[in-house]
């Protein structure tokens, strides 16, 4: 999982975020900042929820902001951000506190980042992702060699 | 072969995550299917028998007209809802 390594690059622990508009953009921002997204590409996330619903929050606190390859995706990617105060979205019971943004550049290829995500759901890490104080700390629970 | 297909806003993340779940329950369950993911405009023109996607989508859906079973979850990821909305529909398609 050699594009799943989290680094300072990648990474933020304890944003301050005004709502979940902004939670997006400030996760976003690294993917952009490491070339993996142009600046189009939190719009399209944002417009995507506006028409659908909030698709990214695909268990209780976490939410994975994505759009298609073609809103602005320039290669695969992925960041982390963990927030200080939880945001609300629409109709979602439980607020978010873990993001992690990517980047695809076609359906299949970022089958690597989907099976870290599915896993941290499914091992029930979130509550601690979302408390972890260091990003080594952070690959320690998460990344590796798994 | 049975044909499901996952569906989200943009076909490659919640759809995809959601397969990997749909696709756990299966060999829990011991059926045989070809489990797929897409976007919701893709979704439209399907031959899938059954169309598994977010509780967010079920009006969406309802504009289209379709002959699937649809399927709509809550939590993408969770197997227990998954296995429970989907047995059913797997016994009455006959495949458990």
């Amino acid at each position: 999982m050699k594009e799943i390594k989290f680094t300072k690059e990648n990474v933020r622990l304890n944003v301050q975020a005004d709502d979940w508009k902004d939670a997006i953009h400030q996760g976003v921002a690294l993917l952009e900042h490491n070339g993996l997204v142009t600046n189009k590409y939190a719009s399209h996330i944002i417009r995507n929820i506006d028409e659908y619903g909030p698709y990214i929050v695909i268990s209780p606190g976490i939410a994975i902001p994505h759009a298609r390859p073609e809103d602005g995706a320039i290669d695969i990617g992925v960041s982390l951000i963990t927030l200080k105060q939880p945001v609300r979205f629409h109709n979602v019971e439980t607020p978010v506190r873990v993001l992690i943004s990517f980047s695809a550049q076609d359906n299949n290829q970022h089958l690597n980042i989907i099976k870290l995500i599915v896993k941290i759901i499914e091992d029930g890490l979130i509550q601690e992702i979302a408390d972890i104080s260091s990003i080594q700390k952070l690959n320690d629970l998460i990344g590796g060699d798994k | 072969m049975l044909q499901i297909l996952v569906v989200c806003g943009a076909g490659l993340g919640s759809s995809f995550a959601c397969q990997m779940s749909v696709e756990t329950v299966l060999k829990d369950l011991n059926v045989e299917a070809k489990v797929d993911h897409s976007d919701i405009a893709s979704a439209a023109g399907t031959s899938a028998d059954i169309i598994i996607s977010g509780k967010n989508f079920e009006e969406q859906f309802s504009r289209y007209d379709l002959s699937q079973d649809l399927i709509f979850l809550e939590r993408l990821v969770d197997k227990e809802e998954i296995k429970e909305k989907l047995t059913p529909v797997l016994r009455e398609k006959g495949e458990l």
